[in-house]
């Protein structure tokens, strides 16, 4: 399967994706967007922590530490608010953005 | 290589106890470990999943990095980190670290120390009610050259009558006075003041009053106490006031006691001691007093807006109509001068404390330089560290914070250093300081000059320790990482060094010829002779009982007999004014037989009274005619003997025995003129500074002017010390109620004398041998970095055939031509500024060859000295090595 580089900037956007669904933690999100896209995206941790911090840092997602799957001490994310209304905001422009590159590549 | 990542990332995570870095490391690993046991359950070896979950996580430590960066971005504790990271800098090289901060340290501290004692002394305004309006009003008599004299009782009086621009005048005249009563008789010194002197002063007694102004002349007994008298001798008696004592054969009443801080503040030539224990108002009506009987010393306040110019140009115009008013002033030409207080009180030490501030200033300077050049030679070492960082990358302004956190931590390190130097230098100062300093009890350091000295500092240290940073902004990375140091920058700042250590050496030159010429002029006091023998010479005051001069001749005579009759005296003399005393002095006019009326009272000479063994005991050294002997009565010929000064002076190229002056007596009636015959010269002896003679001295037989104050010199052939007791024990034989005072060897005397002049030597000293030890580890450090970058170069040549000699001749030019360059500043700097030591030395021109060339060669050979080893190593290099160094 080949394997796109994520776009600056779509991060965000995945991992905001991710936690709307449920606060995780820094794998989960890695594997959920790999396993929702069946491996065609792979999350590399070295943009994947950054931008963790990054948008921590922007009030878009809180952080705390938790209880993983395999009783191992885990940092989990949740969305905030303000992440919430990101996420729309990111959501829209990512429709907008894919229908106008749609239509340029279904011309003839 | 996966298991060491992953351990060295365990490592990394485990050394770092901060809760987000620990954090951080706790997600990675767990992020590791996961992915790890993903792989496992996939199927992989447990090896394979390692490697392919430490492959895919990348660079753990650029992670780290940058999360540690966003994370900490909303907290302040990145200074924290910083704080650290600038700590184990500073601790990895302790050296460094050291030099920079005792070198800092120092110039920082002796600034605060010396500039503490400055503001004290210069800066700090008088312990008084607006000290500004105090000033001191002296008489001058151009004609005889005698400035700053003492004024008239009828001079005081018609300056205060005349003057608008003094609120008022007020005169003092401190002698001796002998307490008597129950305990011990004891002698102190007693001023005797106008009675609106501690008024003028602003000062009042803490217990009673002052004197009153209407209360003045004869037959007011009223005495204030000092403090301590009051304590020592009073045990402090709360009743005292209203009580009468018993003080050189009167009886006065207590009025006041001073408060305990009290004291006065006057020119060492006014001879009015700082902390004086009796007051009284003038026992005399000095009104009525001849108007040539100078010896009040006259304090004055100006009204409030006067400056002491426009009182000095009202004096001037009062002189005008005193000698227009009085014969004698006319005689005289009497002038007045108005110095302010303050001004005159620091005169002598002022130019001493300036010289010694531009030594501290300087020593700053050379300081400052030095820790500029080390960290700039440390900062070439760093820019490879610090274009390493930016390439894995770091941020600009996060490498800034840690050089800055860095130079901060070192001059935090070098302030601590300074204040520990400051509190230890004021110490030194304190107990080395002279008599001029004496109102110093206690000087604390000067903390704004601490201050703003560490901001010297610090601006000087940040510029430096910020360089690296500034220039890798301009320099490409790649370049900078592989530069072998031949870049368009390592030559400016090749430059910048060079003037740096040049002008160290330049300072350090100028410090220790001012330090060589205050050490020449110490060495020439020692061996220049005050015209004395200080060494085994007791000496004491003591007051002679008895109105009269016979009483008192023959009450010394038997003291005399009695002291010499004592174990281990050699000889006894004694003498109304004792050299290097501060009792006040006895100067007045002499004529010569047969010159003009014109002519007259233009000749002023020191007059003492002296008994026949004073020359003996006190060393002097007769060089014609004879000494005076038991012959030489009151009722017999009066006769004197004068120093060779004064004979050179007054007869130049005639034998002066035989010859006669008319000279002041002192007589059962008070001060007299009358004609005596010279019989005999005398060496000058220094009376009152040993840098300079100041006047001739005639020397009157105690027998024909017994005045009523003396001081005994008593040679003897063991400790002088060991004599007090006996002496004591023969005094109370012969008089019960006689107190005897400053029991002390000549030597003291003497020590005090030089004490101003040790005072700058081992100061001046002290900066020479710091800017000569900064200068040298100077041109070391910046010689061998030279040698190490050029060691590429030193292969190459030595690879095509030049020696190990040619080597060293290379590096020493270097050197010696820095060295030459500082020196030949130093040289004009030392010219330009030597005409201010001047009033500091003795017997040395301030331009003198000697000191120059001694400390020309001093600076030049430790300087070399630093050169050599640098250049040794350059020289016995091996050529291979050199060329394959980097």
């Amino acid at each position: 399967m080949a394997k796109v580089d994520l776009l600056q900037g779509t991060m965000h956007m995945l991992v905001l994706k991710a936690l709307s669904r449920e606060p995780m933690h820094g794998h989960a999100i890695a594997r959920w967007i790999q396993q929702t896209t069946d491996d065609a995206l792979q999350v590399e941790e070295g943009t994947l922590y950054p931008a963790l911090y990054r948008m921590e840092r922007r009030g878009w997602v809180a952080s705390k530490w938790g209880q993983s799957e395999n009783n191992r001490r885990a940092r989990y994310y949740r969305l905030t608010s303000a992440g919430r209304k990101q996420l729309q905001a990111e959501s829209q422009a990512w429709t907008g953005l894919s229908v106008a590159i749609a239509k340029i590549m279904q011309t003839a | 290589m996966w298991w060491l990542k992953a351990r060295l990332l365990l490592i990394y995570g485990a050394l770092r106890r901060r809760k987000i870095d620990d954090e951080i490391d706790e997600e990675l690993r767990f992020h590791l470990e996961m992915r790890i046991r993903e792989n496992l359950e996939a199927g992989m070896s447990a090896a394979q999943a390692h490697q392919e979950a430490v492959q895919r996580f990348g660079s753990v430590l650029r992670i780290q990095e940058a999360g540690r960066e966003i994370r900490r971005g909303t907290t302040m504790d990145g200074w924290l980190q910083d704080l650290r990271y600038g700590l184990r800098a500073l601790f990895k090289q302790p050296k460094f670290t050291a030099i920079v901060a005792l070198t800092m340290g120092l110039g920082i501290g002796a600034n605060t120390a010396i500039f503490s004692v400055v503001n004290a002394v210069l800066l700090k305004p008088l312990p008084y009610e607006h000290p500004a309006e105090l000033a001191l009003i002296w008489s001058s008599f151009q004609k005889m050259g005698a400035s700053r004299a003492p004024a008239s009782g009828v001079q005081l009086r018609e300056i205060r009558d005349r003057s608008r621009l003094f609120q008022d005048v007020a005169g003092i005249w401190v002698g001796n006075g002998t307490f008597t009563g129950e305990t011990e008789p004891e002698q102190v010194k007693v001023a005797q003041v106008t009675p609106n002197f501690f008024a003028v002063l602003g000062a009042k007694p803490a217990l009673g009053r002052a004197f009153l102004a209407d209360r003045e002349g004869p037959g007011i007994n009223e005495i204030i106490l000092s403090n301590s008298l009051w304590q020592r001798r009073f045990g402090a008696d709360p009743n005292i006031i209203g009580q009468a004592v018993r003080f050189s054969g009167g009886s006065f009443t207590v009025v006041g006691v001073m408060p305990p801080d009290f004291l006065l503040s006057f020119p060492a030539d006014a001879n009015v001691p700082m902390d004086i224990p009796a007051w009284m108002p003038f026992q005399d009506d000095i009104y009525s007093e001849p108007r040539d009987l100078y010896y009040i010393r006259m304090l004055g306040r100006l009204k409030s807006g006067a400056t002491v110019e426009q009182a000095q140009d009202e004096a001037q115009a009062i002189a005008r109509q005193l000698r227009d008013g009085f014969t004698e002033y006319n005689v005289e030409n009497l002038q007045l001068e108005v110095v302010g207080l303050h001004r005159d009180v620091v005169r002598d030490i002022k130019p001493a404390l300036v010289a010694l501030f531009i030594g501290a200033g300087l020593v700053l300077l050379v300081s400052c330089f030095n820790v500029a050049n080390l960290l700039l030679t440390r900062a070439s070492t760093r820019r490879k560290e610090i274009a390493l960082r930016v390439a894995i990358g770091a941020t600009r302004w996060r490498i800034c914070r840690q050089l800055l956190c860095e130079s901060l931590l070192l001059c935090c390190l070098a302030g601590a250093f300074a204040l520990a130097i400051a509190l230890l230098g004021l110490k030194l100062l304190l107990a080395i300081r002279p008599e001029s300093l004496a109102r110093l009890k206690t000087i604390n350091p000067d903390w704004t000059i601490l201050i703003f000295v560490s901001a010297i500092s610090l601006t000087c240290g940040l510029v430096a320790g910020l360089a690296p940073m500034l220039e890798t902004g301009k320099v490409n990375l790649v370049e900078t990482l592989k530069e072998s140091g031949r870049s368009s920058s390592g030559q400016t700042r090749k430059r910048f060094r060079t003037l740096l250590i040049g002008s160290e050496i330049a300072f350090g030159f100028v410090l220790l010829v001012g330090a060589g010429l205050m050490i020449r002029t110490l060495i020439q006091l020692h061996r220049v002779s005050p015209g004395f023998n200080a060494s085994h010479v007791l000496t004491f005051e003591i007051i002679p009982p008895g109105g009269r001069s016979l009483q008192r001749n023959l009450f010394v005579t038997q003291l005399e007999e009695k002291l010499s009759a004592l174990p281990g005296v050699e000889s006894v003399g004694a003498i109304s004014h004792l050299p290097l005393d501060d009792y006040p002095n006895w100067y007045s006019p002499y004529a010569p037989e047969g010159i003009s009326d014109a002519q007259r009272a233009s000749f002023l000479a020191d007059h003492r009274a002296i008994t026949p063994g004073y020359f003996q005991a006190i060393g002097g050294q007769l060089i014609a005619g004879r000494t005076f002997n038991a012959l030489d009565t009151s009722s017999s010929r009066q006769v004197i003997i004068i120093d060779k000064l004064l004979a050179e002076q007054t007869w130049p190229d005639e034998n002066p025995i035989g010859k006669r002056l008319n000279i002041e007596q002192f007589t059962d009636q008070g001060f007299a003129n009358g004609w005596a015959e010279v019989v005999g010269v005398v060496e000058h002896i220094k009376a009152h500074s040993l840098l300079k003679p100041l006047r001739g001295e005639i020397y009157i037989p105690y027998a024909q002017s017994a005045r009523e104050h003396l001081s005994f010199a008593v040679r003897t052939s063991a400790d002088p010390l060991a004599l007090v007791g006996p002496i004591r024990s023969e005094i109370s034989k012969l008089d019960r109620n006689r107190a005897i005072a400053k029991v002390r060897p000549m030597e003291e005397y003497v020590r005090k004398a030089m004490a101003p002049t040790n005072f700058t030597v081992v100061l001046a000293s002290l900066f020479a041998a710091l800017a000569l030890l900064l200068a040298t580890v100077g041109i070391y450090s910046v010689i061998s970095y030279s040698v190490s970058q050029r060691t590429q170069e030193i292969g190459v040549r030595m690879a095509l055939g030049a020696t190990g000699r040619d080597i060293l001749r290379l590096i020493m030019k270097e050197g010696l031509a820095l060295i030459a360059f500082g020196l030949i500043f130093g040289f004009v700097a030392s010219f330009t500024i030597s005409g201010y030591l001047q009033n500091l030395l003795f017997d040395v021109p301030p331009v003198d060859p000697l000191t120059y060339l001694v400390m020309a060669v001093a600076i030049s050979l430790a300087a070399s000295l630093a050169c050599l080893k640098p250049a040794l190593e350059a020289a016995s290099c091996n050529p291979l090595e050199a060329i394959r160094q980097r």
